[in-house]
């Protein structure tokens, strides 16, 4: 099983792929470092830099881009076996085609946490010398890091939806047309800060962004939302899970013709 | 000797129409399989059953002398394949697409890719991006990845798609190598007359679906009719001659200037004698046989293979 991951992994060498993280990724880092522009606090002194504030910049950014991004992701690696022309060799494998789907989304998992990990940097690194300096808590460091474990794991939970798409699009156009309709609902839908957003399951990452927020601004009290908003995604993940298994193992396979 | 394929009534219907349709196949373990058939006859769906690729509609495959059921993981490590096209992952080297191959066939030492990039000549080119590679090269890679893990039986969907004649040449020459020297089954689909010929011991012809006719090739060249191919300056005097003064009745006027005679196959000399004394020039007589292409013609029913 492991060196069927491995394969895939190979597969993105010297690919778009690569492209598509830096575009998670950059934003992020860039508005996580806005926070370091010197500020004024109320009371008129220069106010320190602010490590919570920075993580919620980051994963907001992150939350926006992200579905997308990580749609297309998943097209690009189930759909391109298929443009290609490569499927009727990997279906001709002696490894069942289940096992190549788990390796897939294995591998889209394994980009959202790569993803993640490097749109945090910035706040990291600028955490790290406020531990060094022993200005930093550590309490938010923790926090941060594990809101950035959250919205891995939420992310994800959307990921068989576009591989389901891709698989019988046989193409990558369907997961960009995902792509942009959920771009702007997860744009608008931070934008407004409301808290029913998290329901729309492209948007459930944005909960621990939210919930890490608390005490900033706006935002008060954990948001009622979460239990059907996380009910509403297993199910997404599931169903479109399902559909996945019994499709890439059962499907004629005609590409190339 | 066994077999090592087997097909028993394998159907294939895509909505009403039976696009493969009742086709037992039987490959000999050694056999040099032509699957011939043209456009659109069926071949590539035959195939695609084999490996798995699509579900026949009825019928069952046999691999090596056992039922496709259960264990088809452990045939497949036995047949290297390409079917309709030799798909490779653009973004990446010769050498590397292969690599993926070897992994995913389990196979232990890395030595087997540079062995067998040497037995298509595509060692120099191992390094390059697929992407850059023509449709030829491809082809050889392909013939390579199917080679790879020392298969027993390779199934190639007209693999010589896209070879320029040079390139034609050493394919086959390669393929009778496995063949003779390692023992290797091939199973080889083409539209192709001449190719199947020069290289088949087997012949399977696919019509519309249906599979009419499956024959060794030796038995294929007595099947064939012989006759004498008379190439004269006047094929309608000629004729007359030899109906008045040998009293011939099987023969046919089969262009300009050519006569097939189908009687005294053994009596050229004298049938040369006969029309030069009456005037007739011959420039030629030779014995032929009927060719694979007049024998496909009869049975597809003047179906023209391109
Ligand atoms: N998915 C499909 N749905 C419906 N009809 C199909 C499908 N795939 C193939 N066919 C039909 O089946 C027939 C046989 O196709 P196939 O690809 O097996 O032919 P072939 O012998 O390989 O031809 P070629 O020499 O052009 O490769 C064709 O008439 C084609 O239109
Ligand atoms: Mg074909």
């Amino acid at each position: 099983m492991f060196s069927v991951f491995n394969t895939e992994m190979m597969k993105l060498k010297n690919t778009k792929i690569l492209w598509l993280v830096l575009i998670g990724v950059l934003p992020a880092n860039l508005v996580s470092l806005i926070a370091l522009l010197p500020k004024i606090a109320p009371a008129g002194t220069p106010a320190g830099i602010n490590l919570q504030d920075m993580f919620y910049r980051q994963g907001q950014m992150l939350t926006i881009w992200g579905p997308a991004l990580f749609a297309l992701m998943t097209g690009y690696i189930i759909a391109r076996e298929y443009q290609e022309r490569t499927i009727n060799q990997l279906f001709s494998y002696p490894v069942a085609r289940v096992s190549f789907l788990a390796a897939k989304l294995a591998a889209v998992l394994a980009l959202i946490a790569l993803t993640t990990v490097l749109s945090s940097v910035s706040v990291f690194v600028v955490g790290a010398k406020l531990v060094f300096q022993q200005h930093a808590d550590l309490n938010v460091l923790w926090l941060g890091m594990r809101m950035n474990m959250m919205i891995c794991a939420l992310s994800f939970g959307t990921i068989p939806v576009a591989a389901a798409l891709s698989m019988v699009g046989k193409n990558i156009i369907p997961v960009a047309v995902l792509g942009v309709f959920v771009t702007v609902i997860t744009a608008i839908g931070e934008a407004g800060h409301g808290s029913q957003g998290i329901l729309f399951p492209w948007l459930t990452p944005y909960w621990p962004v939210r919930q890490l927020a608390q005490g900033i601004a706006q935002n008060s009290g954990p948001n009622p939302y979460a239990t059907p908003a996380l009910v509403v995604l297993a199910l997404t993940f599931i169903i479109s899970l399902i559909f996945c298994v019994v499709y890439y193992a059962r499907a004629d396979v005609h590409s190339g013709s | 000797m066994g077999f090592c394929l087997r097909t028993h009534h394998l159907t294939k219907r895509y909505g009403e129409k039976a696009v493969v349709h009742d086709i037992n196949l039987s490959i000999r373990t050694g056999d040099i399989y032509g699957f011939l058939g043209q456009n659109g006859a069926g071949k590539t769906t035959t195939l695609r059953m084999l490996m798995g690729l699509i579900r026949p509609s009825a019928g069952e495959i046999e691999l090596f002398g056992a039922g496709l059921k259960g264990s088809r993981a452990m045939a497949l490590e036995r047949v290297g394949a390409i079917i309709e096209y030799p798909g490779f992952y653009l973004n990446l080297s010769a050498a590397e697409n292969l690599e993926i191959h070897r992994r995913l066939m389990g196979m232990g030492n890395k030595e087997c890719i540079d062995e067998v990039l040497t037995t298509v000549g595509l060692l120099d080119a191992k390094q390059q991006k697929v992407k850059n590679y023509s449709l030829g090269m491809k082809q050889r890679l392909g013939i390579a990845r199917a080679l790879l893990h020392h298969p027993e039986l390779l199934i190639l969907d007209e693999p010589t798609n896209g070879l320029d004649p040079v390139g034609i040449k050493e394919v086959r020459q390669l393929f009778l190598d496995l063949a003779r020297q390692r023992g290797i089954s091939i199973l080889i689909s083409s539209h192709l007359l001449n190719e199947i010929e020069l290289l088949a011991t087997r012949i399977g012809i696919i019509h519309k679906g249906k599979l009419l006719e499956e024959i060794d090739y030796e038995a294929l060249q007595r099947k064939a009719r012989q006759y004498l191919e008379i190439k004269v300056d006047d094929e309608q005097r000629a004729a007359y001659i030899l109906e008045q003064k040998l009293g011939v009745t099987d023969y046919l006027v089969a262009g300009p200037g050519i006569l097939h005679l189908y009687e005294r196959l053994d009596q050229s000399a004298k049938v040369n004698f006969t029309l030069a004394s009456n005037g007739i020039g011959v420039k030629e007589i030779v014995l032929s046989g009927d060719s694979l292409e007049d024998y496909f013609l009869k049975i597809t029913g003047g179906a023209r293979l391109v």
